[in-house]
């Protein structure tokens, strides 16, 4: 009993003072939330080593943990931003790229939907070999993360653990990681890669080939078919070199073939149809992203068994618009049903997670979130589309996005519901790292 | 011998402006049609007409038994003879470049060889207003008759309108939805307030040119930019201003409240609740296209058909223009397609006849079948702005005009082919 009150004591003195961390922690009391089943109120987790070493209502303190009294405390797993920038190299300026139609957010580059160039990022972007333009396919997101960027601090004071990040310049950007936000290094962040490649279909481009939806199609289809003779004709000097031309080495294939599935953008539901179609010809697993028109193509969704990624800045009246402008009936309705995409999504069993890209601040999140849970998600269904439902996608559910027994100890722990407006984020572990974001000032994600 | 014959050429030349039409029903556009009735053309203008005219003797007398005779159609917007082919420079000159070039006159640009020319009588057009572009003020516009060898031949008024493209702040809506084409507003309107503000020192300059002209004295020097707008100032001539949007319409109307001219209103498409004051202030509207999608996305679909018809019913004085050069044939259909959403047949008919010369002040001319005015006649088979009739002959101040175009050489062509 004696040494319990040492411990509470030494970690009471921790929580305000602040160096080191003995890796080993036990939350006690708490309202766990896991993402992969119901809540367990008064429950307990232990984290060790970086891995979720116990959970459950009736887990007993082991010896010799930091032991958190979790009364009146809620304890999830880290967020995870599905399709994010973060921690990357900032864009070129803006002299150096492409005008975009909007002013970049903070926390990466625009990415709403299809329709957009996006920014280019000049000293990622070496323009590629001379018959594959616009193609950095074999740029690995997780190689290029800048684990001191104030961005992966901010995020992670907000509850975010996880980001899959992605290149983002060009028809094939390069490859995605799904890193953890914390470490001294890339190295240590990494968690998984490559977990997918980001294609962008320009429809508008300047910078030449391709220039137009059909172009951009006809592109990306054609680097497939090239991929696939490519893996052909190495497998077979593979087999026997004798004799035979060794086929040219092509790092933009090389980058398309290690790339395990491929997103693609998907605005409205004609986009989504289309994209569905495109991947069964690709013949390689497709995540869309975008998905504004999501709430109507929830059945095409379901029928294909693709999985989708929610924009969470969801469509807003145009501040630079013309005052005069009548909007039209289209505008109105996308903006109006935009959030009730999730909840379609998840009542016709469409796999789906959730993306940050566009929205600055950590409120300006959960504020979005919030309109998917007002328009008829169910709240445990929000928390598993940032969480287990974003791993679930990306082939990393064995190891992130929920809180079970073995796996990363990723988790944030709050002092009420986390979509509630005054709550605030106590604690955040990254990989078993204990992280205590300073108490709420007016602070801002950036 | 030698003199016979120049006589006898001379004396077919002066016939050739002279003849009678008999048996044919006639559209006078400006009273009632007269069926089985004879019209008398002397010296190129319409002489008599009606069941009872006398046949001059020794007339030439063409019978035309089951046939229709109306005054020629006339476009009252197209570019027609300014260029050749669109997308070769070479053959285009619309455009000037620079905002005001109100010294430049379309009437001497106009290519009286052009292959347009035929292929728009073809369709029953005997005269076209042809405007430049260009800038805010493109330039002067002229009424050409569609034949003649020079541009002088052609000319039924050298300037008769001056173009202008009133400043608007049109954003893009069509595809706003998902973001497309979209530009801060805020920068659409600083760019519309700087140009306004450029027309309006334009409109001043021209003023104190007027008032130091007027003044005399040995400084004046005559400057032709400015010197191109004292009829405008004056009052004697109108700008032909193009506006689309209810917005632009508005800022079309004060902005001829303001300078105190008189203005045509072309190419209106939306103009909302502005109908009103265009028609109280009666301001003639040069409408265009009908087969055209609306401006905006939730227009209703049949609003460019249907918009004839509402300015009619709300007093509107307007006439037909095709804006165009190679669709300048398809004037009579723009009308007609107004006809099956509420416009009635007689004014869709006067819209490209009567109302036309009416707006630009050449009724006594042309526009209708009325003794004194230029025979530019058309005889058809049928109602001229119905697709399946036939133009049989034309004539422009009674001299009869060919008919055949590019299209009917190709037709010729290939129909001999093996």
């Amino acid at each position: 009993m004696k040494r319990r009150h040492l411990l509470l004591a030494a970690a009471g003195a921790f929580a305000y003072g602040q160096t080191g961390s003995p890796g080993f922690y036990a939350i006690q009391n708490a309202m766990i939330h896991p993402a992969s089943g119901p809540a367990i109120p008064n429950g307990t987790i232990v984290v060790r080593n970086g891995l979720i070493e116990a959970v459950g209502p009736s887990v007993p303190v082991p010896a010799g943990a930091w032991t958190i009294d979790g009364k009146g405390l809620h304890v999830y797993p880290g967020l995870i931003d599905a399709l994010s920038t973060w921690g990357l190299p900032a864009a070129a300026p803006a002299a150096a790229r492409p005008a975009t139609p909007a002013a970049d957010a903070p926390t990466g580059r625009r990415r709403g939907g299809g329709d957009e160039t996006p920014a280019n990022v000049q000293f990622l972007d070496d323009g590629g070999p001379e018959d594959r333009p616009s193609n950095t396919s074999w740029l690995k997101a997780g190689d290029l993360v800048q684990p001191a960027d104030a961005t992966l601090t901010a995020a992670r004071n907000a509850g975010f653990t996880t980001a899959i990040v992605f290149p983002s310049t060009g028809v094939f950007a390069g490859q995605g990681s799904a890193v953890n936000l914390s470490g001294g290094r890339a190295g240590d962040m990494v968690v998984g890669s490559p977990v997918g490649q980001y294609v962008t279909l320009p429809t508008r481009s300047t910078a030449g080939f391709p220039a137009s939806l059909m172009g951009s199609i006809a592109y990306v289809r054609q680097i497939y078919i090239d991929a696939e003779q490519y893996k052909a004709a190495k497998a077979m000097y593979a087999q026997n070199a004798r004799g035979l031309q060794r086929p040219a080495y092509d790092r933009a294939l090389e980058g398309v073939l290690e790339s395990p599935r491929i997103l693609l953008p998907a605005t409205r539901k004609v986009d989504i149809d289309r994209m569905i179609r495109f991947g069964k010809e690709l013949k390689i697993p497709v995540v869309l992203y975008g998905g504004a028109e999501a709430w109507r193509a929830a059945d095409s969704l379901k029928a294909s068994g693709v999985p989708i990624l929610l924009n969470l800045k969801w469509p807003e009246h145009d501040r630079d618009g013309d005052p005069d402008a009548v909007e039209s009936l289209r505008t109105l309705e996308t903006r109006e049903l935009a959030p009730s995409g999730a909840a379609a999504l998840s009542k016709a069993g469409v796999r789906f997670a959730f993306y940050t890209t566009g929205l600055e601040r950590p409120a300006d999140v959960r504020r979005a979130v919030k309109r998917a849970v007002d328009a008829g998600l169910s709240n445990e269904e929000a928390l598993r589309a940032m969480t287990l439902g974003a791993a679930e996608i990306y082939g990393v559910d064995d190891r992130l996005g929920s809180l079970e027994n073995g796996k990363i100890a990723n988790l944030f722990v709050t002092d009420g519901d986390w979509l509630a407006e005054r709550t605030n984020v106590k604690m955040v572990f990254v990989d078993g790292k204990k992280f205590e974001p300073a108490p709420a000032p007016a602070g801002r994600a950036e | 011998m030698k003199l016979a014959a120049f006589l006898l050429a001379t004396a077919a030349f002066a016939a050739d402006d002279s003849f009678v039409l008999r048996n044919v029903t006639i559209h006078p556009v400006t009273s009632a049609d007269i069926p089985n009735a004879t019209l008398v053309v002397t010296g190129g203008k319409i002489a008599d007409f009606g069941p009872k005219a006398a046949i001059p003797k020794g007339a030439k007398v063409i019978d035309a038994k089951g046939l229709h005779v109306y005054p020629g159609l006339i476009d009252s917007a197209s570019n027609v003879g300014m260029s050749e082919i669109s997308s070769v420079r070479e053959s285009g000159d619309v455009n000037e470049l620079g905002d005001f070039n109100p010294q430049l006159r379309a009437v001497s640009s106009v290519n009286p060889s052009s292959d347009h020319i035929p292929v728009t009588r073809g369709n029953g057009v005997t005269a076209s207003l042809i405007y430049p572009g260009g800038g805010i003020i493109g330039g002067q516009a002229a009424l050409m008759h569609l034949d003649g060898w020079t541009w002088e031949e052609m000319a039924v008024e050298r300037n008769i309108t001056m173009q202008m493209r009133i400043p608007t702040t049109t954003t893009s809506t069509f595809s706003q939805t998902f973001g497309a084409g979209r530009r801060p507003f805020a920068e659409t309107k600083r760019r519309y307030e700087e140009r306004l503000k450029l027309t309006g020192e334009f409109f001043e300059q021209a003023r104190a040119y007027q008032r130091r002209k007027a003044a005399g004295g040995g400084g004046f020097t005559v400057d032709r930019k400015l010197e191109a707008m004292l009829p405008i100032l004056e009052g004697k001539e109108q700008l032909l201003v193009f506006a689309a949007r209810e917005r632009a319409v508005k800022d079309a109307l004060a902005f001829a409240a303001k300078e105190n001219v008189k203005i045509v209103l072309a190419g209106v498409r939306e103009p909302g609740t502005a109908v009103k004051e265009i028609a109280e202030r009666k301001i003639p509207v040069i409408l265009g296209e009908t087969l055209e999608l609306p401006l905006e996305e939730d227009s209703p679909y049949d609003s460019p058909f249907t918009l004839p018809g509402e300015l009619y019913k709300a007093g509107v004085t307007f006439a037909f223009g095709t804006f165009s050069v190679q669709f300048a044939r398809n004037l009579p259909f723009q009308a007609a397609n107004a006809v099956g959403f509420g416009l009635p047949y007689e004014e869709a008919l006067k819209a490209v006849t009567i109302n036309a010369a009416r707006i630009w002040g050449v009724d006594d001319r042309i526009g209708s079948i009325d003794k004194g005015k230029w025979a530019d006649l058309i005889l058809t088979d049928g109602d001229p702005l119905e697709g399946r009739s036939q133009v049989k002959q034309m004539w422009i101040q009674g001299r009869p005009v060919s008919l055949e175009t590019r299209h009917t050489r190709l037709y010729e062509q290939y129909t001999k082919r093996p």
